[in-house]
This record gives C-alpha cells, sequence and structure tokens, in this order.
C-alpha cells in the first residue's frame, strides 16, 4: 500500500524528466534476473559490493547480454561477509563507484520485470542508495521465485512448510548451482529456476 | 557465467581468448522433457552444447523403428553441421529436461573464420561420411587399377608340351593331370594349339579313334602376345579373334598360355585365380606362394565392398583347401584313410579372416598303426608353419601329441574333460565342439561330436559351467548404456565376439547342432525355436560388425602404419558418429544375449 502511493508519488514528480519512461507498464517478453552481494543481512545497513543482472527471454538464459559489476569498497566490508561472497577489499580495487554502478544498472533494467531471489532484499538495498541520488525508487515490477516456488510446492505438498533456502530450491528445480555466492552465478541460477517453473512441467511430489 | 570445462575437443582447439568469447557469448536454455530443440527443415541458429540432460536425433524419414539415429549427453555437442549446411537434416528432440548452453550462429560462425583447426574439426565431421565414401570408391579404384596394369605375366600357366604323334587318349590324360584346358603341340618343327573343345570335335563330329595324332587336328594359327604386354591387351586380342587362349612368347620361345577364364578371375576379384593355384598346387613351394596371395585377395574383396560374412566362408574355403593338399602331400594314402585332422577355434568355425594361428588336432581310427607319427605331425606343423600359419601359442596342434589319439582315447579325453569341469576342460571342450573335419577321414569326427552331445547335451551342470564363460568378460557399456571410451580403445574381441561365440556354442551344445560356424549355429537355432528370428538376426550383425571393426585394424596393422595398436582393440573417438551408434547398439544385443543366458544356465549367484 504504503510502496504503491510511494511509487505514485515518484512517478508524478518524474512525469517531465528524463526517467519517466521507467514508470511506464513494460510490453515487451523479457524479464532480468538480479542479485547483489552486500555487507550485511539487514537491508537498513547493507551496503554494495557487486551487482549482476542477467536478461531472460523465450526460454533462455542470455548469459551473452548480462551485467557484471563490482563496485569501490565500502566501508562497512568486513570479514563476516567475506566469508561469504569472496570479494576481499583487494578484490575490490578498480571497482566502480556506487553511482556509475546505478546508473549502468538502471540502464540495463530498463522498465522490465526483476525477477530474484528474495528479491525485496535487493530491491530494498538498492533503494537505499538510489533514492539519495536520483529521488525515485526502482519502479519495476518484481518477482520473487521464492514466492513462485512455495506456491508450487504448496500446490503439491499442501502440509509441508517449504524449505526455501537457495540450494534446496535449485535442487529440487534440477536446477544446477553456477557459481554460488558470485553476484552474476546465483543471477543465473536463480533465472534458470524462474525458467524451470514458469515452463517446467508441475514438480513431482 | 559458464560453467562448462572448455577443454575438451573441439574447444581444445582454440585458444584462452577464443574461449573467453566462448563463455562470453553463449547462452543458456531449458528444454522440457520431448520438446523439440530444433527441428528438421529450421535453419540452424545455434550450437547446442549439453549442460545436463539427454537429446535423441531423430530421423523423420525413416520407418517408425529406425528413427532414433543419434543420442547425444551432457558435453556433447549438436548442431554445428545445421550451421553449415544452412538447416537442419534431423529433428533434435529432449529425452530428458535438458539444459543447454546455446553457442549463436554468428558467434560460431566468426570463430571458425578465426582458428582453421576449430572449422576444420566441424567440416571434418561433416566432410567424414562423404570422406568415407570417396575413399571406398578410390580404394575399389586403386584395386581396380592394379589389375589394369597388370602384366600378362602374372596371369599366365605353364604351357604343356606334347609332341605331334601323341593320341588323343595320351593328350586327355595330360588335360587331366595338369588341370589344363589346352595343349601345345610341337609338330613338324611348328608349335600348334589343341584344346579340350578341338579333341571333342575330333572324338564325337569327326569320329576319330582315340589313337589318332594330335598332331593333325591341332591348330597352327596362334594368337600370341608377350609376357611383359598388359593383361588387358591380351584380353582385348581375344575378343578380337574370338579364342579363350593366347600363347605367350618370349623372343621366339613358347613360355606360357593365357585362359580366357583365368583373365576374367584376374579381372573380377582374384579369387577365382588364388583358388585355382591352390587346385593346381603340385608342391609345397606353390602352394606357398597360393597361400601369400590371400591377405591381397581379402583386401581386394573388402575393397569391393564384399559382405563379410561371405569373404570369411570363402578364405575358410581356401584356407581348408591349403591345409587339405598340404596334409595330402605329406601323408601317405593309407594313413590318410585311417585318420582325421581337424581344424579348431576360430577356423574350425571358418571365422578367421586373415590367417590365424594353427589349431588342429588328429583323430586316429581305432586299432590303426602308424610308426613313426609323431615325426610325421611335426613335419605337419612345420610346413602349414611355412605356409603362412604361425604355431598356436597355446600349443593346441598336432606336434602335441596331447591333441594327438585313437578315437577311444578321445572319447576318454571327452568324458574326463567334462566330468571334471576346470577351467582347462571347459577351454579344452570349447575347442572341441569347434572342431572342423578339414582332410581324412571325416566319419570319425562325427562319431565323436555325437559322442560329445550324448555326453554333454543334457548335463545341466556341464551347461551351466561352460556358458559361465560368457560372464568372463564385461560388456564396454556404461551404467547409462552409452559406450565406454578409454583412450585405449575397448576390446572388441572379449567385450563383443567372445560373448556371442560363446553363447551360441553353449546353446549349440544343448541343442545338438552339428554347424560349426557361429552363423549357422544362428540359423539351425532358429530352426530349432531356441532362439527367435530377429534376435538371431542382431547377433548375427552385431557378430558381423565386430568382425568387420577388428578386421579393419587388422588390415591396418598389416600395412604396417599404425603397429601400435592391438588389433583386437577398437578406439571408440577414432569411428564416425553413425559406427559409434552401430557399435552402442551392437553392444546392447551383446548384454541381452548375456542376460538370456544368465536367465537359461543359473549363472546369476
Amino acid at each position: 500500500m504504503i510502496k504503491a502511493l510511494r511509487r505514485a508519488g515518484d512517478r508524478r514528480r518524474q512525469l517531465g524528466g528524463h526517467h519517466a519512461w521507467r514508470f511506464a507498464p513494460y510490453g515487451g517478453s523479457e524479464v532480468i534476473a538480479l542479485d547483489c552481494e552486500t555487507t550485511d543481512l539487514d537491508p537498513r545497513r547493507a551496503e554494495l559490493v557487486a551487482l549482476a543482472a542477467v536478461k531472460v527471454r523465450d526460454g533462455r538464459v542470455l548469459t551473452s547480454e548480462s551485467l557484471d559489476l563490482r563496485l569501490q569498497r565500502p566501508e562497512s566490508l568486513s570479514g563476516d561477509s567475506i566469508r561469504i561472497h569472496g570479494l576481499r577489499g583487494v578484490d575490490l580495487l578498480g571497482g566502480e563507484a556506487l553511482g556509475d554502478a546505478l546508473e549502468r544498472l538502471l540502464d540495463f533494467i530498463g522498465n522490465r520485470p526483476l525477477v530474484g531471489w528474495c528479491i525485496a532484499y535487493d530491491v530494498a538495498v538498492i533503494n537505499r542508495h538510489l533514492r539519495p541520488r536520483t529521488g525515485f525508487d526502482l519502479p519495476n515490477r518484481t518477482l520473487d521465485v521464492c514466492k513462485l516456488y512455495a506456491r508450487e510446492r504448496r500446490r503439491v505438498q499442501p502440509d509441508i512448510e517449504p524449505d526455501m533456502r537457495f540450494e534446496v530450491m535449485s535442487e529440487a528445480l534440477g536446477v544446477p548451482v553456477i557459481g554460488r555466492h558470485t553476484a552474476l552465478g546465483d543471477a543465473v541460477t536463480t533465472a534458470l529456476m524462474y525458467l524451470r517453473l514458469c515452463h517446467g512441467r508441475a514438480l513431482s511430489a | 557465467m559458464v560453467d562448462i570445462s572448455l577443454s575438451q575437443p573441439p574447444f581444445s582447439l582454440l585458444d584462452e581468448k577464443g574461449r573467453q568469447r566462448v563463455r562470453d557469448g553463449v547462452d543458456l536454455a531449458y528444454f522440457n522433457e520431448s520438446e523439440i530443440m530444433l527441428d528438421a527443415g529450421q535453419p540452424g541458429e545455434h550450437v547446442f552444447l549439453i549442460h545436463k540432460g539427454e537429446v535423441a536425433e531423430l530421423d523423420l524419414n525413416a520407418s517408425e523403428g529406425e528413427r532414433r539415429i543419434g543420442h547425444y549427453t551432457a558435453g556433447d555437442l549438436f548442431g554445428a553441421i545445421s550451421i553449415l549446411n544452412g538447416t537442419s537434416r534431423y529433428r533434435f528432440q529432449a529425452e530428458q529436461e535438458s539444459l543447454c548452453y546455446l553457442l549463436p550462429r554468428r558467434l560460431f560462425e566468426d570463430i571458425c573464420t578465426a582458428y582453421p583447426a576449430f572449422d576444420n574439426y566441424f567440416r571434418q565431421h561433416l566432410a567424414e561420411k562423404a570422406r568415407h565414401v570417396l575413399q571406398r570408391r578410390a580404394e575399389g579404384g586403386m584395386s581396380m587399377a592394379r589389375f589394369m596394369l597388370a602384366r600378362v605375366a602374372e596371369c599366365m600357366r605353364e604351357p604343356v608340351m606334347v609332341e605331334g604323334h601323341t593320341t588323343i587318349a595320351e593328350a586327355v590324360t595330360h588335360l587331366r593331370e595338369r588341370h589344363a584346358d589346352s595343349l601345345l603341340v610341337n609338330h613338324a618343327g611348328r608349335c600348334g594349339m589343341v584344346t579340350k573343345t578341338d579333341l571333342l570335335d575330333a572324338l564325337v563330329q569327326q569320329g576319330l579313334p582315340q589313337t589318332s595324332e594330335v598332331g593333325a587336328i591341332a591348330h597352327f594359327t596362334l594368337i600370341t602376345s608377350y609376357a611383359d604386354d598388359y593383361l588387358f591387351t591380351a584380353l582385348v586380342s581375344m575378343t578380337r579373334h574370338e579364342v579363350a587362349r593366347v600363347v605367350v612368347m618370349e623372343g621366339t620361345q613358347v613360355v606360357g598360355v593365357v585362359e580366357l577364364t583365368d583373365v576374367l578371375g584376374y579381372f573380377s576379384s582374384r579369387a577365382h585365380v588364388v583358388s585355382l593355384q591352390i587346385e593346381q598346387a603340385e608342391d609345397i613351394d606353390t602352394l606357398a606362394r597360393a597361400s601369400a596371395d590371400l591377405p591381397q585377395l581379402i583386401q581386394a574383396l573388402m575393397a569391393q565392398g564384399v559382405k563379410l560374412r561371405f569373404a570369411m566362408e570363402l578364405m575358410a574355403a581356401l584356407n581348408g583347401r591349403i591345409i587339405h593338399k598340404a596334409f595330402r602331400f605329406l601323408m601317405p594314402e593309407t594313413q590318410r584313410e585311417q585318420s582325421c585332422l581337424l581344424v579348431m577355434g576360430s577356423e574350425g568355425r571358418g571365422e578367421q579372416i586373415l590367417k590365424t594361428d594353427q589349431d588342429n588336432a588328429l583323430i586316429l581310427a581305432d586299432g590303426s598303426d602308424w610308426p613313426g607319427i609323431e615325426e610325421a605331425m611335426g613335419t605337419l606343423t612345420d610346413t602349414l608353419g611355412r605356409l603362412g600359419y604361425p604355431p598356436c601359442p597355446g600349443n593346441i596342434m598336432v606336434s602335441n601329441p596331447q591333441w594327438v589319439a585313437s578315437e577311444s582315447a578321445w572319447r576318454g579325453k571327452i568324458a574326463r574333460w567334462a566330468s571334471s569341469r576346470d577351467p582347462d576342460a571347459l577351454m579344452n571342450l570349447a575347442i572341441m565342439l569347434d572342431a572342423h573335419a578339414i582332410a581324412g577321414n571325416a566319419s570319425l569326427l562325427e562319431g565323436l561330436r555325437e559322442h560329445l552331445f550324448a555326453r554333454g547335451s543334457h548335463d545341466e551342470l556341464l551347461l551351466s559351467y561352460f556358458a559361465r564363460g560368457v560372464l568372463r568378460y564385461s560388456t564396454p557399456l556404461t551404467l547409462f548404456g552409452t559406450l565406454k571410451r578409454p583412450e585405449h580403445g575397448i576390446d572388441i574381441k572379449k567385450g563383443g565376439l567372445f560373448p556371442i561365440v560363446h553363447g551360441v556354442r553353449t546353446l549349440a551344445l544343448e541343442r545338438r547342432i552339428a554347424a560349426t560356424s557361429t552363423f549357422a549355429r544362428l540359423e539351425a537355432l532358429v530352426e530349432d525355436g531356441r532362439l527367435d528370428r530377429p534376435f538371431a538376426d542382431d547377433l548375427g550383425e552385431a557378430m558381423a560388425l565386430f568382425s568387420e571393426l577388428r578386421l579393419r585394424q587388422q588390415l591396418e596393422n598389416l600395412e604396417g602404419s599404425d603397429t601400435s595398436q592391438e588389433s583386437n582393440r577398437v578406439v571408440v573417438q577414432r569411428l564416425s558418429g553413425f559406427e559409434r551408434d552401430l557399435l552402442r547398439e551392437a553392444l546392447h544385443t551383446v548384454k541381452e544375449f548375456k542376460q538370456r543366458l544368465s536367465q537359461r544356465f543359473h549363472l546369476e549367484y
């Protein structure tokens, strides 16, 4: 509700600006699978470390048309998150400035719908950094593979609370995990899960 | 983000930069079960590289059962040929849910241009079949050329000279003795010719007595040619003068005769010539010369595309004649009548193509007396060695006294083998089952075989032990039914030929089938109702395929181009896709046969 109001407000403010087209409803068939690596699990504190997005069109994951960005080292980069994504401070030398990276991301995704695993988290982190710069949140429609998966699971096995960990989901969907905890790898795996959920046969019990 | 190993061909032909281009350029696609990935007639837009799953290649024009012509699994690549051809000839359909990397056409073509080796890899695949066909034709052409360039001297017979005052009766005897068709007649300082037809005419048409001289009926206008003329010029002059033989001169001297049948035989396949040489040989040396021609003959036959099964039969017949002759030259007639020379193993089954080791044995009639037999048998083995049959490494030869015995002694041996059932005994029984009488008194072997069947065909315990040999070597198929691909190749003899031959042999023992060749046994087993016709046909075809692959290897070894290779090993990677599929199917047939035998003879434990 609040999100919708916010979006309406953003849209009105941008009406005459060069971002106006981002608010138009998307009519094509492509979606963007998105994944971020961050320094923290709390979206209110997390800083972006890496960003990746890959296009999905006609049942194909267009890995040839993908965006894979490393950012400049944020202040809060600590050992805890490095353990997970494996990007050390040194690895981020020469990374993009946050503003440039967000600019490129916006250009890449356009007004296409976004797909992700717990996409709300990624979008929240991005929005926190995006709003001060551009004055609006990501207006794109979002699709969460977790929710799609949970719905499918509940249909097949109504009594069991679905296990929605990334690895478990990919295993259940028969999708290979490609480069876990690298932004692009996770984005590709998510894209495959999405394809599997949209076009694949119904899950077996 | 591509999680593929690009270290396999064809990608190993690229450098790191090229591989990176592939990694950056590929897309991922997911296909449902039985989804059509690329249909026949569709333009090829991608090269497919399977990450996970299985894909079938279907020929839509083929009949229902033969549609599946290819099968691809993880790591395999397809669709490149469709790009090169423009459109796909076959339908590619996912057999399981499959995940594929798609290399777009544009990028593929760019990489092909940038890396010629990569390009060649695919062109080769495409051209492989075409090249095969051409090669076949060239081989045929080459042997044809060899015949065209043959000289008269290669096809010439020794002239049989008689004096003009020889009688017709004597002339006929000469003809018989020398297996000849014509005689040269020296009459009053001139040279003439008398043919069988001339003699017939003289006796029947003109009513001359048998005592009349041949000088009177000989023709003295001879068509001649020279020993170093091309053979086909001789053929041309025969056609022109409407005669069936030409006299070969060297200077003013007559050195030989060329017969039309010989020339035609030479041009057709030389099989006739070799068999003639064998028939006409009158000593071991001539026999050895004829015997040395056999490998060439088989090569020529294969180049002409003669079916392997018939080539094998021909070789068996020719080898049989050679050994028979050798036996006749060496042994006095009285001994020949009371003994029987057997060939065993692959020779007994008539399935060796090139010459194999001599596996032979001798049965003596009961109560016969042959002093100095050991010496005689030693000579026989040596002679066969001279004729090009290497001695048997297992020493299963007549020079080994163990394999020379009287009829009753043989019965005793068989009874002992059948009751002991140890590996050696079982092997000996198998060898004995394949025995084929080649010279001497064949009824001796028949009696013995009857005895063997009477002893063995109802002995379930023996049959079970005997059949167990089939399981000795594993079939070179993976758990998923695809071919194993070890680098040193798969052993086609152990993995394919042996189980079929031994299994069929076991069934033949059970059903008392006297034939020794595997094909004949299969036929007899179908008649008998023991095997169903389609399965027996499959086994026969599988067997023919294995033999052909093996023969090709042997011929290669013979040419010395690749001596490092063991002749029984077939390197799967070197076969074309089509042959690989055939081989896989054949091995599946073997596997099923093994299962059937396991059930029948209770081999599971």
